[in-house]
């Protein structure tokens, strides 16, 4: 019976804010279950793809998108989408003692073979564990039955995930469009022959970068620092080497795309025009963990965005990626996609410009139905602060480029900095203070006729975060107290009615700083801070630090023991992982930024990071070399 | 003087389509007709331009319509469009619970704006005990007096004199004319609130209740008879 024709659902449905999120119905959504649960049904795989946040950004998560199409294009699978309930629906499952389900068909968790979740910040590990819960799913590997559906991740943040692994199954390690098929290939084979669960674990850790975490023994110092991971499986590598789709032109780009009914955070068509970067800002995780940078054709781009205007509707396009502007030929690209989206009133945005290419022709093309602020992520104020975080951009290029951008009308502008780099000290918090009052003299300077009336400038500040994979994982993470002093002497600075400071919350920060390089020790901290109430961390209006807080407190030194500087030999907890760029790169990069030395971009030089043994894209051996 | 070609559709949704807000449902035909090609004529304000296209009546959360009206307007030179290849096409680009079921072409001028032309709407109320509790409210023909929260006052309505008429088919089905839109519109979240209230329908039914708007009478109606004249 159709799910709308019951009243018990309908009554649910008027119990929430934005029923629209749980019902399904969108156009290009796939609902194969007509078809697929008749017969041969332990030849087929039945997969809920997760997303751990809300309906609104998961369905603006160009990953689900790839990964849906890919699993229902293989005709045994049938892949459906479960996101994070809000609050509300969430006390209204419990109060009625049902399941969270799938959109397509409302089917349980714990009813699918397979249940993916894909993870992009960790914020979302309580959300994970909720939604294994509400699902029906027991929350620890170790307590599954044979009954139980697969658990397991991946995404950008898979290259640590250990504070997860006791509930995690399995791990997927880079990019999944082949070797999720291969995965799927092998559930199948334990469907057919009736494999157990550890068998299908096993056969599973063969397959390029699977990381079963269960197959693998930590072992710590008596201060709580590790001392080594090893495997203790004969199927178990010493190291999970990461996936990689070396020719883009060949993975999978939906030109079907589903469209939610509803207003989601990202409500556009996009395009991965490149995956990977060739700057390397020593901060970035996915910067390195991305590498090498490979691009998409310029004709395959063009037949993709005509397809998606003609198949979708939507009044904006992305052209997506780490760096845009890197793109080798963005000005060709742009140029040849603009007849297809004028005509047809879709505004084209590309995210993360990069000023030291930015074309003024070229943005006023773009922005001509539509005017976007100015954006620069300097990221630091001082150009030696720049230099050690290996952020390309000079004083000079953003005066020269706010220049053109004031006389051309544009009167918004948006700066990005981060607190708390290594090295900083209070010259460069003052820094940020005399390049914001440099660009608003630019302003101030130029004729009032040739400039807009008003100018507003933005100045948005995050607290740096050392991520793994990243040269700066060695470094130290700063605690409240010096978070304070930089901001008050930031906002004593820069009193002016014309500049709006917007700060990041201190609190997630620390807590993704404590995750993103946790260990397994973090398990239990999640589990109790989420068993407290911890539930969509990333939302600040529902994040409860104190429960967190309280959490940690299980770890001896609490927050400040994942905080604090790392020793040069230190093991770290994702050693076992290989991302492609190695640990002596890394720590030659750390050298190099306490010196103040910059690196050159993948085109200018290759520095032999680790990835010149995948001989593609930017490396040398590569289609673009 | 303008040639452009007015069309009016109308249209069906059900299921998950049924539990769209009205912006939604906006946002969607404007996509769907974007996708299907439709040479729609655009407002001429040139930072938010938009097609121009106008729902008779908003349709709340959760409810279910037969042929509701949408009104549209063509860019210039399509008056050899071919509405019924166009309307196929259309009715492929939507998601499955929404179907454009009928159409017409509209005069150029006259018969003003179309959410003024609406005059009342037909519902279809599916509920265990609603036929029961619907006679208990409302055969009297006393007043029914709800108050709603409407920003921050509260309003007081008297819901009788916007009921037009109505038919018990079983106990669980109503089907009912209700004035609507511009005045003497009757909410129906209001109305399934004065059944749980005066005729004693279980606030459960009510809430797992179908509803669905068989039509919007436009231009003529008569509240006296409850007919079309
Ligand atoms: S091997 Fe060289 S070109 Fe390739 S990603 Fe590393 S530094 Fe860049």
């Amino acid at each position: 019976m159709n799910r709308f024709d019951q009243p018990e659902y309908r009554a649910m449905l008027r119990g929430v804010n934005k029923p629209a999120r749980y019902t399904g119905g969108e156009l290009n959504a796939v609902d194969k279950s007509a078809s697929f649960f008749g017969s041969d049904r332990d030849r087929k795989v039945h997969a809920a793809l997760c997303f751990p946040d809300l309906y609104e950004i998961g369905m603006s998560n160009l990953a689900i998108q790839i990964l849906y199409a890919l699993l229902n294009g293989d005709q045994d699978t049938f892949c459906e989408r479960c996101f994070a309930p809000d609050f509300d629906m969430r006390d209204y499952l419990k109060e009625n003692g049902l399941p969270l389900t799938s959109l397509e068909t409302g089917t349980p968790l714990a009813d699918f073979d397979l249940v993916g979740v894909s993870l992009h910040y960790e914020l979302a590990y309580t959300s994970v564990l909720d939604m294994l819960h509400m699902g029906g799913i027991p929350l620890f590997n170790s307590e599954r039955s044979e009954k139980d559906p697969l658990v397991i991740a991946g995404g950008p943040i898979a290259c640590n995930l250990e504070p997860m692994a006791p509930f995690l199954d399995l791990i997927l390690l880079g990019e999944g469009e082949e070797a999720l098929p291969q995965l799927i290939g092998l559930v199948k084979e334990k469907k057919r022959q009736g494999l157990d669960r550890q068998a299908f674990l096993a056969s599973a850790a063969r397959l390029p970068g699977v990381y079963v975490p269960s197959f693998y023994q930590v072992d710590y110092e008596p201060d709580g620092r590790v001392e080594g991971i090893r495997s203790v499986h004969p199927d178990a590598a010493d190291k999970v080497e990461k996936r990689l789709i070396a020719d883009l032109n060949q993975a999978v780009m939906p030109n079907q795309p589903i469209i939610p009914n509803i207003e989601v955070v990202h409500d556009r068509m996009v395009m991965e025009i490149l995956r990977g970067c060739a700057r390397g800002c020593r901060f970035c995780q996915a910067g390195f963990t991305y590498r090498p940078l490979r691009e998409r054709d310029r004709g395959l781009l063009f037949e993709t965005a005509k397809q998606l205007i003609d198949n979708t509707g939507y009044e904006e396009m992305g052209l997506l990626s780490l760096s845009t502007t890197d793109y080798s030929d963005l000005e060709g690209l742009v140029r040849s996609l603009l007849p297809l989206t004028g005509p047809r009133h879709i505004n084209l945005s590309l995210p993360s410009l990069r000023l030291d290419a930015f074309d003024f022709d070229l943005a006023r093309e773009i922005a001509k139905t539509r005017r976007a602020g100015l954006t620069f992520a300097p990221e630091a104020g001082t150009q030696r602060l720049r230099d050690v975080i290996n952020k390309n951009i000079s004083e000079d290029d953003m005066i020269r480029a706010a220049r053109t951008a004031f006389l051309n009308g544009w009167d918004r502008l948006k700066l990005y900095f981060m607190l708390g780099l290594p090295t900083e000290t209070d010259e460069d918090v003052e820094g940020i203070v005399t390049l914001v009052r440099k660009l608003i003299a630019v302003w101030d300077d130029l004729p009032r006729e040739q400039r807009s009336k008003r100018l507003n400038v933005t100045v948005s500040t995050s607290y740096f975060i050392p991520k793994p994979f990243t040269p700066f994982q060695w470094a130290r993470q700063i605690n409240r107290e010096e978070m304070a002093a930089k901001q008050e002497q930031l906002a004593a600075g820069l009193r002016d009615r014309r500049v709006s400071l917007r700060w990041n919350d201190f609190s997630s920060s620390e807590l993704e700083g404590v995750l993103s390089r946790g260990d397994r020790r973090l398990a239990p901290v999640i589990l109790q801070a989420w068993q407290a109430g911890a539930y969509l961390d990333a939302w600040h209006e529902h994040f409860k630090p104190e429960l967190w807080q309280k959490a940690l407190e299980q770890i001896p030194g609490g927050a400040g023991f994942y905080r604090r500087e790392r020793s040069p030999d230190e093991h770290f907890p994702w050693d076992h992982m290989d991302v492609g760029v190695n640990r002596n790169f890394l720590r030659e990069e750390w050298d190099k930024a306490t010196r103040g030395e910059t690196t050159p971009s993948c085109y200018d030089l290759c520095s032999a990071c680790g990835c010149q043994v995948y001989m593609t894209g930017v490396c040398p051996g590569g289609s673009m070399s | 003087m303008t040639d452009k070609k007015r069309i009016l559709l109308f249209y069906r949704r059900e299921g998950a389509a049924a539990w769209l807000a009205h912006l939604d449902t906006m946002r969607l035909f404007e996509r769907a007709l974007s996708r299907a090609d439709w040479p729609l004529s655009w407002t001429v304000d040139a930072f938010n331009p938009r097609p121009e296209l106008v729902f008779a009546l908003p349709v709340g959360v959760g409810i279910e319509t037969r042929r509701d009206p949408v009104g549209l307007t063509l860019a210039d030179g399509n008056q050899a469009f071919d509405l019924e290849e166009a309307v196929d096409r259309l009715n492929r680009s939507f998601p499955k619970d929404i179907r454009v079921v009928d159409y017409q072409e509209e005069p150029a001028t006259g018969k003003g704006s179309l959410m003024a032309r609406v005059k009342a709407a037909r519902y279809l109320l599916e509920a265990p005990g609603v036929g029961l509790a619907f006679d208990r409210t409302f055969s009297g023909g006393e007043p029914v007096v709800m108050t709603r929260q409407q920003k921050k006052k509260k309003v007081t309505v008297d819901l009788t004199p916007r009921l037009f008429a109505w038919q018990v088919g079983d106990s669980d089905q109503v089907t009912l004319t209700a004035g609507a839109g511009s005045t003497g519109h009757l909410r129906i979240d209001l109305l399934l609130d004065s059944l749980v209230q005066f005729g004693g329908l279980d606030p459960s039914a009510a809430r797992g209740s179908r509803v669905v708007r068989l039509e919007v009478i436009l231009d003529r109606f008569d509240p006296a008879q409850g007919i079309i004249v």
